[in-house]
């Protein structure tokens, strides 16, 4: 057991491209870490300079007190289960279980003690003298981990194990890791590009972009603090709605929040708890709102006041069974920087936005299931204004203190 | 090896359906309906491809063993060609030393083309383009350009290091060796390519060096294209004349240090062409063996290589 530390880590590659700037990061022994971000962010480059798979242009690694940047990967007590398993073709599962311990001389009967717990734990003791070949997705992936846990290394690392598999399988294979990992007490880095993986899988969550780290944190406060706008809509399914507003005087020394000619009376409490807002008075910046935080009046307890609601036209409603999801229009323009490209590219969403053909932005909101709300439908939102979100336009940097 | 036991039940499902699927597709009577001409081409090039090995057995077979008095349908068998061979020329030997050659230049072929194939497919280093490029346009030159030279070098060491010198299978070996390693190093390389570098860095993480990599995880992958390597060198060995023949310039047909192909050359030198003929075909038959033999031994793995790729999910 063993806590991973990087100190200030940099790669940057013979072209000049940084792939990693100054990660740092302090994995404590035991800890579940997800590293997410989308394609690109350096996060599986962050993981295999851990694992001594690529070299470290600049910066520490530690793995339980001690430098590794020249130690190789044998060396350093690592297991990594790669996103395509690549488990040995040409070997039985045992064998490709066995491996490690065969280079490393292990005794016989140790070995075969050693395989037979794993592969009990991991449900394999049927399939040990078949080749990979014959197995299914989620049962080679379950070798792939058979063959780290057996090692039983200081440190697990997992580079997007379970994006090859489908989405149910998935779903099991999720929550069956976590449980391996929190029997085990292996300090574990987990690479994903999912953010569902990442918020229901980790102790703590790294967010990366463009090689840099944004923030580290448990799930639930990058959920609902986070510090810039690219966690902000990274995280949370659907992602925060975002947009353009101006901050202004109210009635009252209140402040509201204008979207086109309609405003919202930001709450008192949050003001008080984030005072920086009142120097945004007059100006633009980006406002996100969650989905769960935009209702139906009429259908809650505490039904926000006539200046806290949004007036709009259903444009599409889709019924989840627990939910509906209503989608409308807000009258004012999106929010666009570097980092809601980014984020609707790595949707998938590309620059499409305009589809629809709105003039303003468009909104999700999660109204009971027994609204009777139809697409094309005039609708009045209630918004919890004591949880909207502000962000700089420039900085991208969330408003607080 | 239990890679190939592995994969039969795949080829033999593939064999056993295939009938099934025939029958159901073809209506009774138009079997010979559309399809006729495809067979009558099929047996012409039968008959193209066969007549010189059906040539050759017949002589190798008669009674006369002359060119002039061969006959396309025998009229008696006799081993009496055979016994003229070996009672008059070191056949044997000749046959040995063949084989012996051959399996050596296949199996260092293989092995060096294998090492030099991994370190370009696996290893960055400087020349590694370069290196690839000229091993390319190495081969573009035809062997029989360093014929001179290898005459010219084989007389010389020959008063310098005997052992290297004329008529020296290490130095057939050698020069063996050097022709083909570039485009079969081009050939393997070309396959390791094809196998993930996850495979690699999986086996590095577990614990494996450079060396334990290639032996325990990439040569049990390459199987098949090695085989065909170990084969093709093998044939080409078996049937090379022109650098044997530079090399054992000066034997004669009774020395027992010459391979199979300069041998028989031999025997149809000069004004013999017509009377050798018999023992030659003997000899060309007994020499084809090996190679045949071999083909059905690492057909096998050549097979359930190209299956293995393809049902590999």
């Amino acid at each position: 057991m063993a806590d991973v530390v990087l100190d200030e880590v940099y790669k940057i590659y013979d072209n000049g491209f940084e792939a990693v700037s100054g990660l740092s990061l302090d994995v404590p022994d035991g800890e579940f870490l997800v590293l997410v971000g989308p394609s690109g962010c350096g996060k599986s480059t962050a993981l295999r300079m851990v694992a001594g798979l690529e070299d470290i242009t600049k910066g520490e690694l530690r793995i339980g007190g001690n430098r590794m940047n020249e130690v190789p990967s044998r060396d350093r007590d690592i297991a990594m289960v790669f996103q395509s398993y690549a488990l040995y073709p040409h070997m039985t599962v045992r064998d490709n279980i066995s491996f490690g311990l065969r280079l490393r001389r292990m005794a016989k009967e140790e070995i075969a003690k050693r395989v037979h717990k794993s592969s009990t734990t991991l449900g394999l003791s049927e399939l040990l003298e078949r080749k990979p070949g014959m197995l299914s997705g989620g049962q080679r992936q379950r070798v792939a981990m058979g063959r780290a846990i057996v090692r039983d290394p200081q440190v697990f690392l997992m580079d997007e194990p379970l994006s090859n598999l489908d989405a149910k399988l998935r779903v099991q294979m999720r929550s069956d890791i976590q449980a391996l990992q929190q029997e085990l007490g292996v300090t574990t880095i987990y690479v994903t590009h999912d953010q569902i993986e990442a918020m229901t899988m980790g102790d703590r969550v790294a967010v990366m972009r463009k090689g840099v780290l944004l923030q580290v944190d448990k799930p639930q406060t990058l959920y609902d603090d986070p510090d810039n706008l690219f966690v902000a809509g990274f995280i949370g399914s659907p992602p925060m709605n975002l947009v353009q507003g101006e901050i202004g005087e109210g009635s009252g020394g209140s402040l509201v929040v204008r979207l086109g000619e309609q405003s919202l009376v930001i709450d008192d409490a949050l003001v008080a708890q984030r005072p920086a807002i009142r120097s945004y008075v007059g100006r633009s910046v980006a406002i996100g709102i969650r989905s769960e935080d935009l209702t139906q009046p009429g259908h809650h307890h505490d039904d926000a006041p006539a200046d806290r609601r949004l007036r709009s036209t259903a444009l599409l409603t889709e019924a989840l069974g627990s939910e509906i999801v209503v989608h409308f229009e807000v009258p004012a323009p999106p929010v666009e920087t570097d980092d809601t490209r980014e984020l609707r590219a790595d949707a998938g969403a590309g620059d499409a936005i305009g589809a629809l053909e709105l003039q303003g932005t468009k909104f999700v909101a999660s109204f009971s299931p027994r609204s009777t709300v139809r697409p094309g439908d005039a609708i009045e939102v209630a918004v919890d204004t004591r949880r909207l979100y502000l962000f700089d336009l420039e900085t991208g940097a969330a408003i607080r203190a | 090896m239990s890679a190939a036991a592995a994969d039969l039940p795949v080829t033999r499902t593939a064999a056993s359906t295939a009938p099934v699927a025939v029958t159901r597709r073809r209506r009774p009577g138009s079997a010979l309906g559309s399809m006729w001409w495809r067979h009558v081409i099929g047996v012409l090039a039968l008959v193209f491809a066969l007549f010189p090995v059906w040539f050759v057995l017949i002589a190798a077979f008669s009674k006369d063993g002359t060119l002039s008095s061969q006959t396309l349908v025998p009229e008696s068998l006799s081993t009496k060609q055979y016994k003229e061979l070996v009672d008059n020329y070191p056949f044997w030997r000749w046959f040995l030393n063949s084989l012996g050659i051959s399996l050596v230049t296949a199996f260092f072929t293989v092995l060096l083309a294998a090492m030099a194939a991994y370190a370009f497919s696996r290893l960055r280093f400087r020349g590694r383009r370069s290196g690839l490029m000229t091993l390319l346009l190495i081969q573009m030159f035809p062997a029989s350009l360093a014929f001179v030279a290898i005459y010219i070098m084989v007389q010389q060491l020959d008063s310098t290091y005997p052992a290297l010198g004329v008529g020296s299978v290490i130095v057939l070996v050698l020069f063996y060796l050097g022709g083909a390693l570039g485009s079969n190093a081009w050939l393997i390389k070309g396959f390791f390519d094809t196998i993930p570098r996850d495979l690699d860095e999986s086996a590095q993480i577990d614990g494996a060096t450079h060396n334990q990599i290639f032996w325990q995880i990439i040569l049990p992958l390459a199987a098949p294209v090695l085989a065909i390597i170990f084969l093709l060198s093998f044939i080409a060995s078996q049937a090379e004349f022109l650098i044997a023949s530079v090399i054992m310039f000066g034997e004669d047909t009774s020395s027992p240090k010459l391979t199979v192909a300069v041998g028989l050359r031999g025997l149809l030198a000069g004004d013999r062409y017509d009377l050798r003929w018999g023992p030659f075909a003997v000899g060309a038959v007994l020499a084809s063996v090996p190679v045949v033999l071999l083909f059905q031994f690492l057909q096998r793995y050549i097979v359930s290589g190209i299956t293995a790729g393809a049902v590999k999910g």
